[in-house]
């Protein structure tokens, strides 16, 4: 009698343990895979298909006089951001974070960077081309676009989320986000960065890696 | 005899607890040795330095970087810069007018303007040369704000940035 209330006990003992076994092996297939970016931006159902919000088109001029519009990013993954090579606040802290982000994709032939210059009239493309070059930078990775003005804001706002305005009364004249944007290949925003914390730079090279896997089939 | 091998046990990892503790106190009093800078251990020194480390954070270090490395050819470092060892009058002035045109910094050129930072005060300049005059190496001692604002005085009006 009392032998086979002992057998039970064990029984159960062993049933937990394989319960905590298949517990864990559970939760490693679900660690596995990672959930996808999140879309961002407003969304409409067309019929059975979601249209999502994706960044309208451009035609910029970088610092080589070429032009850049969205056929230069046609099947790339990007990262954008807004900035002025006189500004002397939170552009060198995004430069150098974003030159960061350089270096680890330098030799990925699916991501390029665009940063948009907010003071275009003084940011010329001789300027921009100078720019670049001090970086240290390929101007076929990293494209550092400037325009008409009113088009740029327009682009920052409407297609990027993000704020660019002049106001005389900033130190340097302009009122900007430091954001870093990420853009899929279908020109969808897939995440947004703090371009002057080098956490959240790390946050933005993790999940380029993530939307790379994305396009793996 | 299962009880004593208990306690040997039970030591070993007092005594290895206590070895990481003395390991970690004893470096911990390393670095920090290492980080004071100068042989100058005055208050007004140690006043100065840490007065001046925290402008540099705040008004030099998004360009000079926090490490005083600079950005490629954009902003010339600090540290391991001939330009700031043999310069240290113009400097001191450059910080407060800012500087327009090519300055070389150990053989490279440089040619963005600096903008000038008018609502420096001279005690802020004497405090900022502290800090860049006692780190990375170096060790020139505190820079009176006297000397500031006698250097200030007599700059190079040809040189100021916009």
């Amino acid at each position: 009698m009392i032998m086979k209330v002992r057998f039970t006990i064990c029984d159960l003992r062993f049933g937990t343990v394989v319960l905590f076994a298949f517990c864990l092996l559970l939760s490693a297939c679900i660690q596995k895979k990672e959930l996808p970016l999140p879309i961002f931006g407003e969304r409409e159902v067309v019929g059975t298909d979601t249209v999502y919000h994706t960044i309208a088109d451009f035609k910029f001029v970088d610092q080589d006089s070429a032009e850049v519009t969205n056929a230069t990013f046609n099947n790339k993954i990007y990262v954008a951001d807004f900035f002025f090579t006189s500004c002397r606040t939170i552009c060198p802290i995004m430069k150098t974070q974003m030159l960061r982000v350089y270096d680890s994709i330098q030799n990925d032939p699916d991501i390029l960077l665009l940063s948009h210059s907010i003071d275009p009239e003084y940011d010329t493309v001789a300027l921009l081309h100078d720019f670049a070059e001090r970086l240290g930078v390929k101007s076929d990775k990293w494209h550092f676009v400037t325009g008409n003005k009113e088009d740029i804001y327009k682009t920052a706002q409407t297609s990027y989320f993000a704020t660019a305005l002049e106001d005389k009364s900033e130190p340097d004249g302009f009122i900007h986000s430091g954001a870093f944007l990420l853009i899929d290949k279908e020109r969808r925003i897939r995440g947004k960065y703090d371009g002057t914390k080098e956490d959240d730079v790390n946050r933005l090279l993790a999940d380029l890696a993530r939307l790379k896997k994305e396009y793996v089939k | 005899m299962l009880s004593n091998s208990k306690y040997e046990i039970r030591n070993l990892q007092f005594a290895f607890c206590f070895l990481l503790f003395a390991l970690s106190s004893f470096l911990s009093a390393c670095s920090t040795k290492t980080e004071s800078p100068s042989n100058d251990n005055s208050v007004k020194f140690q006043q100065y330095y840490v007065k001046g480390e925290q402008h540099f954070l705040k008004t030099c270090s998004n360009c000079h970087q926090k490490t005083g490395k600079g950005l490629g050819l954009l902003y010339p470092p600090l540290d391991q810069s001939d330009f700031v060892d043999k310069n240290f009058e113009q400097v001191i002035c450059l910080m407060k007018n800012g500087i327009n045109g090519e300055i070389i910094v150990n053989g490279k050129g440089f040619n963005k303007a600096m903008p000038a930072i008018p609502s420096l005060t001279d005690i802020e300049v004497a405090e900022i040369a502290t800090y860049i005059y006692n780190s990375w190496g170096r060790e020139r001692g505190i820079v009176e704000v006297q000397d500031a604002t006698r250097i200030l005085l007599n700059c190079d009006s040809s040189l100021v940035g916009h």
